[in-house]
């Protein structure tokens, strides 16, 4: 009997606990897919292509992100394969010159200021040390957008604030605000 | 890579008050244009060209232009000592006092603190009319209201700087990639920016800074051979040279 | 077991330390946080590849090249060219289009059947208030080929000032240091120049210029007289010693007086003053396709009274305004008055229509030369943004009126300009300067297209102009009365509401 308060307390604790690690992300991520399906591994192997042919980094050292129809329509103005997807892409954006919106997984506020040129050809840093191993899935896994802030759930995994900090720490390469933030 | 001192060396009487620095400047920085019933006061001009005058009469009175920015202090910087958001820092790699918007909670101490009323409020949520947002520079954020703001020399050219440095591999960036807008715009070149530390861009014989004796060591140099703008400004008298 | 309120409160409790230990609430905390950064309302600018393009700047005739940075097509930065920097104006045209000011929508098509059936009995009369340009040969050519059609300029044909051959300037109110001819030829010659100022008004002009002299409002003539004869000048209430040494100045050589009125005795003093073939030379045009038959510049003095049954004003490049007392008396009772404008500010309050055109940069057109170029040159304003549906290009509804096709004047007048052999064109992007007749038609057309002026050939053709009583000396053509006239950039509170800098006239 005198553990009956005790129970109650852990029953709430309990629950809490379970709503707040297992209930909480799948009620504050709001999931979508992607427009378009695209598969990284087709382009890389079958069309033999490069990050950097469709994710350049310009003269300027401006980067050019994620590619415009353009880039796109170059290749594929007449179906090259015989998926549905490609298809679906020809008819519902080449053709009408429709910008395919994106929900761009890395997209930070705007006061931040990232450097591709800087990362990639200074430090030599690789795609996949901050972006995973986006490069050579088959598909692009669905936006989970945080509902108040808006922001991707990927953020979350490696790519806040602190997470720059630390690796610019680790390296002895701690800068001034301003190098980051615009 | 050594360690920059960005300053500028200002001809006051090369100026001219067009006023093409003021507006080059909100171009590049994305400030907004004053909504209905903004004085003079409340205004933000990061770069704000100011009348001088000799108090004489009639013909006799000379005007002279003084533009006045951010004096990018680089001792006892007034502003960073007092911010309890650490929103602002001066940077020793380049001499730049970076004022970070998004951690200001808008207290305004700094702007009490600035000897040289460098530092502006946002009184309000900017607002464009319709369709100027399109005009917005990408290389540099909007700022919301209740937070401080100021001049940066550009840190927007300087970022597209850099990058333009790192897409060649070089780690220092060109002097004629970073130029701020406003000594782009002067149309008489009263405005020269460059780093300090260079021997070429030591600051003149007789130029001065303004209040210099607090101490805040300011890294914008003036001249002019006029000695009552001299007096004005609180110069140091004709036989003292200032050093860089 | 029938659960009391000590234990809700436990279980309250224990659920609250249980989410403490959750992500919930520190990962809530930071969002909110996050959200108030994203506050509504803030625009999120436009990213892309950076672009530049080059234009002639259309808002006043000194027409600088300019170099635009763009955001993909957009423009978010103009500069000019190296060594020839933009006025603060021309800083901010990119933002003009977008004045909250603007109108945007008109039934042009009624409009023109109204016009289109009084024309023909009627006199119509075009006011071009920048002429000089194609556009304005359009509208002479349609007036000629009209029944009963006028062409009015706002101002007549103004002479060019050579500047490198000024050596003094006296200039009366005209604001030669703050929006005169290219405000970057200017400074760069100013070193060779003394600036002499007469006027009133503690302008910026005045403030700059080596000497001012203060006159009484009003006096402006009295001094010209003074200068010319020796005599009088009391009425300024200048010192006649004062009066004496600038007369005195002024006849060594090299002087220049500049004049925004048009009188006769400002054009004495200049003859008398030896300016007339050195620092004051005609100004010439670029050439003109031979089967472009233009009616005559009619004078408005020379226009009867009540006569006009239709008048159309061409404001879309406005330099010059014609006070509307001197146009009133002309419009017969029932007057058609149409103007062509992007905003009310000009003559919308006397207009029973308005035609909204384009604004610099989303305009097409040509620049007529400036008033300090003494050779001929043709540079177009090239579109940077696509104007609204529903803006009416001027030329080419007075055209239309005509059954003047207008849509290729610009290519054909580049056609002739190329068939006449002459000048070079001096192409932006390179910086390279190529002789007329080394390049095609096409490569030509295309090249003004991207940015490039033409220019005449120097030497030889300088010709003293034939000036009549009534060809003022030079025209002030200054933006900050432009100001008070249409719509400005928005930015422009920098100068006026934020700071002191500026005074609003």
């Amino acid at each position: 009997m005198s553990h009956r308060g005790t129970l109650f307390f852990l029953a709430g604790a309990l629950i809490a606990l379970g709503a707040g690690w297992a209930g909480f992300p799948r009620v504050i991520y709001r999931s979508r897919p992607q427009p378009v399906e695209f598969s990284h591994k087709v382009h890389a192997e079958k069309a033999g292509m490069k990050c950097e042919d469709c994710h350049e980094i310009r003269a300027d050292g401006s980067f050019a992100g994620i590619p415009r129809r353009e880039k796109c329509a170059g290749c594929h103005e007449a179906a090259m394969g015989t998926t549905l997807a490609e298809k679906q892409f020809i008819d519902g954006y080449v053709t009408p010159q429709r910008e395919v919106q994106w929900s761009v997984y890395a997209r930070q506020p705007e006061n931040v200021y990232f450097s591709h040129a800087s990362h990639v050809k200074l430090a030599h840093l690789e795609c996949a040390t901050c972006h995973g191993d986006h490069g050579t899935s088959d598909s692009l896994r669905p936006y989970q957008e945080d509902r108040i802030s808006g922001y991707s759930r990927d953020i979350w995994r490696a790519m806040k604030m602190n997470d720059c900090v630390a690796c610019h720490r680790s390296h002895g390469f701690e800068k001034s605000c301003l190098d980051c933030h615009k | 890579m050594s360690a920059r001192s960005y300053g500028m060396s200002i001809d006051i009487d090369k100026c001219t008050g067009c006023g093409a620095c003021m507006v080059a400047c909100a171009v590049e920085n994305n400030v907004p244009p004053a909504p209905e019933g903004v004085n003079e006061r409340k205004g933000i001009t990061w770069i704000r060209v100011f009348r001088l005058d000799n108090g004489a009469e009639g013909v006799d009175r000379k005007w002279a232009f003084l533009p006045m920015l951010c004096q990018q202090c680089g001792e006892n910087t007034p502003c960073v000592s007092v911010c309890p958001q650490q929103a602002v820092q001066l940077d020793p790699a380049t001499g730049i006092v970076g004022q970070m918007p998004e951690r200001c909670l808008g207290c305004r101490y700094c702007m009490a603190a600035c000897p040289y009323h460098a530092r502006y409020f946002n009184w309000w949520d900017p607002s464009w009319p319709a369709g100027m947002e399109k005009t917005l520079n990408p290389a540099v954020a909007p700022r919301m209201r209740g937070v401080v703001e100021k001049c940066n020399f550009c840190h927007g050219r300087w970022h597209a700087a850099k990058a333009r440095a790192a897409a060649q591999g070089r780690r220092d960036l060109d002097p004629a990639d970073y130029v701020p807008a406003c000594v782009e715009a002067c149309p008489t070149s009263a405005i020269r920016f460059g780093d300090l530390n260079d021997l070429e861009n030591a600051p003149e014989r007789g130029s001065f800074r303004l209040l210099e004796k607090l101490g805040t060591g300011p890294k914008i140099y003036y001249q002019t051979q006029r000695d009552w703008v001299r007096e004005i400004a609180a110069a140091p008298g004709g036989t003292e040279r200032a050093h860089g | 077991m029938k659960a009391t309120r000590r234990d809700l409160f436990k279980f309250a409790a224990g659920g609250a330390t249980g989410l403490l230990l959750t992500p919930a609430p520190w990962r809530l905390v930071t969002d909110a946080a996050l959200w108030s950064e994203n506050w509504p309302g803030i625009p999120k600018p436009v990213r892309g590849e950076l672009r530049t393009r080059f234009t002639h700047c259309a808002l006043c005739p000194a027409g600088c090249a300019v170099k635009a940075r763009c955001v993909g097509d957009q423009p978010i930065s103009l500069i000019g060219l190296p060594g020839k920097p933009l006025c603060a104006f021309g800083l901010m045209g990119h933002q003009l289009p977008y004045h909250a000011g603007r109108v945007r929508q008109a039934d042009a098509d009624a409009v023109r059947a109204v016009i289109a059936k009084r024309a023909a009995n009627e006199t119509v009369a075009v006011l071009d208030l920048r002429p000089g340009r194609t556009a304005s040969w359009t509208y002479r050519r349609a007036m000629a080929a009209l029944p009963r059609g006028v062409y009015l300029a706002a101002r007549s044909s103004v002479p060019a000032v050579n500047l490198d051959a000024v050596k003094i300037i006296l200039s009366l109110g005209v604001p030669v240091l703050d929006g005169w001819g290219t405000p970057s030829n200017v400074q760069q010659a100013r070193s060779h120049f003394r600036l002499i100022q007469a006027e009133p008004a503690e302008s910026r002009t005045a403030l700059l210029a080596d000497q001012w002299l203060k006159i009484r409002p009003g006096t402006e003539l009295e001094l010209v007289e003074a200068l010319a004869t020796g005599r009088g000048g009391a009425g300024t209430g200048l010192n006649e010693k004062v009066i004496a040494s600038v007369a005195n100045e002024l006849v060594q050589a090299g002087a220049l007086f500049l004049a925004a009125e048009e009188s006769p005795s400002v054009l004495e003093l200049n003859r008398k003053l030896g300016a007339v073939g050195k620092t004051i030379v005609a100004q010439r045009e670029a050439p003109v396709p031979r089967s472009w038959k233009p009616a005559p510049v009619t004078p408005i003095n020379s226009v009867p009274e009540r006569s006009i049954g239709v008048l159309l004003i061409d404001e879309s490049a406005a330099d010059s305004y014609v006070p509307w007392s001197k146009l009133e008396g002309k419009l017969a009772p029932d007057a058609l008055v149409v103007t062509f404008a992007s905003s009310q500010a000009g003559y919308g309050r006397q207009a029973k229509h308005l035609l909204p055109t384009a604004v610099y940069p989303e305009s097409t057109g040509d620049i007529p030369p400036a008033i300090d170029s003494p050779l001929a040159t043709f540079r177009l304003t090239t579109p940077l943004v696509a104007p609204p549906r529903g803006v009416v290009n001027p030329a080419q509804f007075i055209g239309g009126l005509a059954a003047i096709d207008a849509a290729d004047a610009l290519r054909e007048r580049a056609g002739a300009i190329h068939a006449a052999g002459r000048g070079s064109v001096c192409t932006y992007a390179d910086g390279r300067s190529i002789p007329v007749e080394d390049i095609q038609p096409d490569q030509f057309w295309k090249a003004l297209n991207d940015g490039a002026c033409w220019i005449d050939e120097p030497g030889g053709k300088l010709l003293p102009p034939v000036l009549r009583a009534s060809t003022p000396a030079v025209v002030a053509l200054n933006w900050e009365k432009r100001a008070a006239r249409g719509p400005m950039p928005p930015l422009v509170s920098k100068l006026y509401q934020e700071s002191n800098l500026r005074v609003r006239i």
